[in-house]
């Protein structure tokens, strides 16, 4: 979709302050960034879900209707000659601002490839890897950006929630929500929690004791250790820990009920999550992927399906916007539910 | 009578300048060495425990006397309100030892840091940190030789050319 077409989408003009979640992450801009994203329509900061960064290319964002450039007056463009270009000292003072001026307290997620900010939002890095036994130490000479903007959207999983709900043991389905990049599992995710974590009195789930193992302090977004997100009433949060020994954690430390935990895909991940099944507590989790297919050949989920123990499958999409539930797949036949509609 | 209360001023006057200097050579080595400690206990917060630098700043202010405990503590705060180190730094440096008995020199080993520090790994955090200790540490000698020589000079200098402009004008 054209920027003009983007343009004529937007209602303008609207008089609401721009939403908390951008304004958290434009403190890691320079000022004149900062100044020219934060003069944009709040119509168009409520889409923004993403800035891109790049060194001597123009500055980019990612919104819900399609991506587009930012010019030099602060007016969305669809000509990238026409975009503010981004400049060295742009960068380096974005990678200060963010790293907090303490890049050598984030060795580890520089060698994952991204830091999250306060309030569970990502930023994105690539640059020059400096590798060292075969293995990457760092990253430097930054040369990208992304500052990916996470959105709390209460009520986001009501319409899902039915079709995970186990009536006879009055708990939730083993599920597994799966989607590409960009299509809410987090978001999703998160508010699943919440609503499984206090309980759905319309759907007779009484509220269950669950455990998130947050790797990336994305889905709680803790600040020293209490969640900033709504994670709900009955959820403990193991932040920043890798998930595999986090769930082994879980289990023996805080009797969960209900283990959550976002983008799954080692195989250390699914011998964690084996244990967990055998403990007789139910998981959510989300990896990346845009096929059951695509799931099943992917060499460390081929021994999660083998198991035969998830029991409800999402796929999510964009298709009626960020989170839109594609289709639902019982575990055990593999055969859709036909709920397109949710 | 009017002449003598003159007298008397130029020579309280002059005195007090000789002092004043005298003053400055002499507090140079202790507060060198306070910020040689300083740099120090940073290394220690960023090496050991990777402590982000805002927070690593301001628990070094905690521990020191008050010039530098003010430096740090400002340096951190500056940090804390969303300045890149650099700015922090230098906006620090100007605050708190614009005016002080640190030499162009001293205040330059510090700029300098202030360029570096944050935005590397560990190791060489730690490397530019001990570079700036050992140039410290220098600065220490020369500014103790320094006060041994001058100290003395200034206060009699101080005292005696009163004396002489006194003479003079009589």
């Amino acid at each position: 979709m054209g920027t003009a077409s983007l343009f004529r989408m937007l209602p303008s003009g609207r008089p609401d302050p721009p939403p908390d979640p951008v304004a958290e992450v434009l403190h890691v801009l320079p000022p004149h960034l900062r100044s020219l994203v934060a003069t944009l329509p709040p119509a168009v900061l409520g889409q923004l879900e993403e800035i891109r960064l790049r060194q001597d290319r123009p500055l980019a964002l990612g919104l819900v209707q399609g991506d587009a450039f930012l010019s030099p007056a602060g007016c969305l463009v669809g000509d990238p000659e026409q975009a503010y270009r981004v400049t060295a000292p742009d960068m380096e003072r974005t990678i200060q601002l963010v790293t907090g001026s303490s890049l050598y307290a984030l060795e580890e997620e520089l060698r994952n490839g991204f830091i999250t900010l306060p309030g569970g939002h990502r930023v994105g890095l690539t640059g020059k890897a400096v590798v060292e036994g075969g293995r990457v130490r760092t990253l430097k000479h930054i040369g990208s950006i992304n500052i990916r903007v996470s959105r709390e959207v209460p009520g986001l999983a009501t319409p899902l929630l039915p079709h995970l709900i186990d009536r006879r043991h009055r708990t939730v389905y083993h599920t597994l929500i799966f989607s590409p990049p960009r299509c809410g599992k987090t978001t999703l995710l998160r508010d699943l929690i919440r609503q499984v974590s206090n309980g759905v009195p319309e759907l007779e789930l009484p509220g269950q004791r669950v455990g998130v193992v947050d790797e990336r302090s994305e889905l709680a977004g803790c600040y020293r250790g209490i969640p900033q997100r709504d994670v709900g009433a009955r959820t403990d949060v193991l932040d920043g820990c890798p998930k595999a020994e986090g769930m082994t954690m879980l289990l023996r430390s805080m009797a969960p009920q209900v283990i959550a935990t976002d983008e799954i895909g080692r195989a250390e991940d699914v011998a964690a999550l084996e244990e967990v099944f055998h403990a007789g507590v139910r998981v959510l989790v989300t990896v990346h992927g845009s096929s059951l297919r695509e799931l099943a050949s992917r060499p460390a989920l081929q021994h999660l399906f083998s198991l035969k123990v998830i029991q409800r499958f999402v796929l999510l999409g964009r298709s009626r916007g960020v989170g839109t539930v594609e289709e639902i797949w019982d575990g055990q036949t593999l055969s859709p539910l036909g709920v397109r509609a949710c | 009578m009017l002449k003598v209360l003159g007298c008397a001023a130029i020579l309280f006057a002059g005195s007090g300048l000789g002092a004043v200097v005298a003053g400055l050579y002499a507090r140079r080595p202790a507060d060198l060495r306070a910020l040689q400690v300083a740099l120090k206990m940073l290394e220690t917060e960023i090496t050991y425990t990777a402590t982000p630098l805002a927070e690593a700043l301001l628990r070094v202010a905690e521990r020191l006397p008050h010039q530098v405990a003010l430096f740090f503590a400002r340096a951190g705060a500056g940090l804390g309100a969303g300045c890149t180190l650099q700015e922090a730094w230098e906006g620090a440096l100007r605050e708190c030892y614009a005016q002080s008995a640190l030499a162009a020199r001293d205040l330059a080993i510090l700029r300098r840091l202030g360029y570096v520090l944050g935005i590397s790994s560990t190791g060489d955090q730690s490397k530019h940190l001990r570079l700036a200790m050992e140039q410290l540490d220098l600065e220490v000698k020369r500014a103790e030789e320094e006060a041994a020589r001058y100290v003395k000079l200034w206060r009699s200098l101080g005292f005696l050319g009163s004396l002489a402009l006194i003479f003079t004008l009589w």
